[in-house]
């Protein structure tokens, strides 16, 4: 990633070369919505429409309160935390939420999305990384139980 | 059952294009021509309150629009180049970790009908605030 920061002085007007890398780039996202987000989506509807995630997930019913969220939602956190936000995306839209729901989901996974890939590129400014994947759990947990009493 | 989820998972995955892909056209054409490269002078005294020097903005940008992972490139080569100091580079991970790739992760949830408002704002006043407090505890320590 870093050669493509400074190999910067190709042929061409900038705006050309932009234009290349992202019909490359919007390729790739295209073929990564397909083969795995529209999955993740199906399953997550047949899921939820089974009624499976919610029998699976029903325990967690006390915890996934206190941020006013069903317990389903459980499985969003997780998503979101160890893959992505696409992830997140995909497992959320098939659940009824609300839009305070929603945002109490975005706001947690805001500051708290994909810990692992993420702190790869941390390490590289810190070596406090360690420290700093907890802080993002634990302000992104807090800040949505904070938000879930404002809009709740 | 199946063909409706697939349907929808489809018409969720057309959302997410319209949305991401003329983001990422902006992006590249942002670092075709430097945006996140420019000095822009009149930031200097917000930087310092968060504990960075004129070195900081570059990644501290690249972070905010382009996120950890798109942005990488120019977050850590460019904090190598400009020499950061180890609090100049803890304040930068610190305000990132809490705040970046704010646009793409907004649209996100406001796809699904969130508030991009409350996504949003509570993040950066959370980076803001974590970040100026970490470089004042910095100077009186001095």
């Amino acid at each position: 990633m870093s050669a493509e920061h400074t190999a910067s002085a190709p042929a061409g007007p900038p705006w050309r070369l932009a234009l290349g890398r992202s019909l490359g780039r919007g390729r790739k996202f295209l073929w990564f919505l397909l083969i795995n987000i529209l999955p993740l989506y199906v399953a997550s509807d047949l899921l939820v429409s089974s009624g499976a995630l919610a029998k699976i997930s029903g325990f967690l019913e006390p915890v996934m309160s206190l941020w006013g969220l069903p317990p389903e939602a459980a499985a969003v956190l997780m998503a979101g935390m160890l893959v992505n936000l696409y992830a997140a995306t995909a497992v959320a839209a098939p659940l009824a939420l609300s839009w305070q729901q929603i945002s109490v989901l975005g706001l947690i996974l805001g500051i708290a999305h994909s810990l692992i890939m993420e702190a790869v590129v941390v390490r590289q400014l810190t070596p406090r990384y360690h420290a700093l994947t907890l802080l993002r759990i634990v302000l992104g947990l807090g800040a949505g139980w904070l938000l879930a009493l404002v809009l709740c | 059952m199946l063909p409706g989820a697939a349907l929808k998972g489809l018409v969720l995955c057309a959302e997410l294009a319209l949305v991401v892909l003329p983001l990422i056209v902006g992006y590249e054409m942002a670092k075709a021509y430097g945006v996140f490269e420019r000095p822009w002078k009149r930031l200097r005294p917000a930087l310092a309150v968060i504990g960075l020097g004129p070195g900081g903005l570059v990644p501290l940008l690249a972070g905010v629009f382009l996120g950890l992972l798109y942005g990488a490139g120019i977050l850590v080569s460019v904090s190598r180049e400009e020499g950061l100091a180890d609090s100049e580079r803890l304040a930068l991970a610190v305000f990132l970790v809490t705040c970046h790739a704010v646009v793409e992760d907004t649209a996100l949830f406001v796809i699904l009908g969130g508030s991009a408002f409350w996504i949003l704002a509570p993040r950066l006043v959370m980076a803001l605030g974590l970040t100026a407090w970490l470089a004042r505890r910095g100077r009186s320590r001095l």
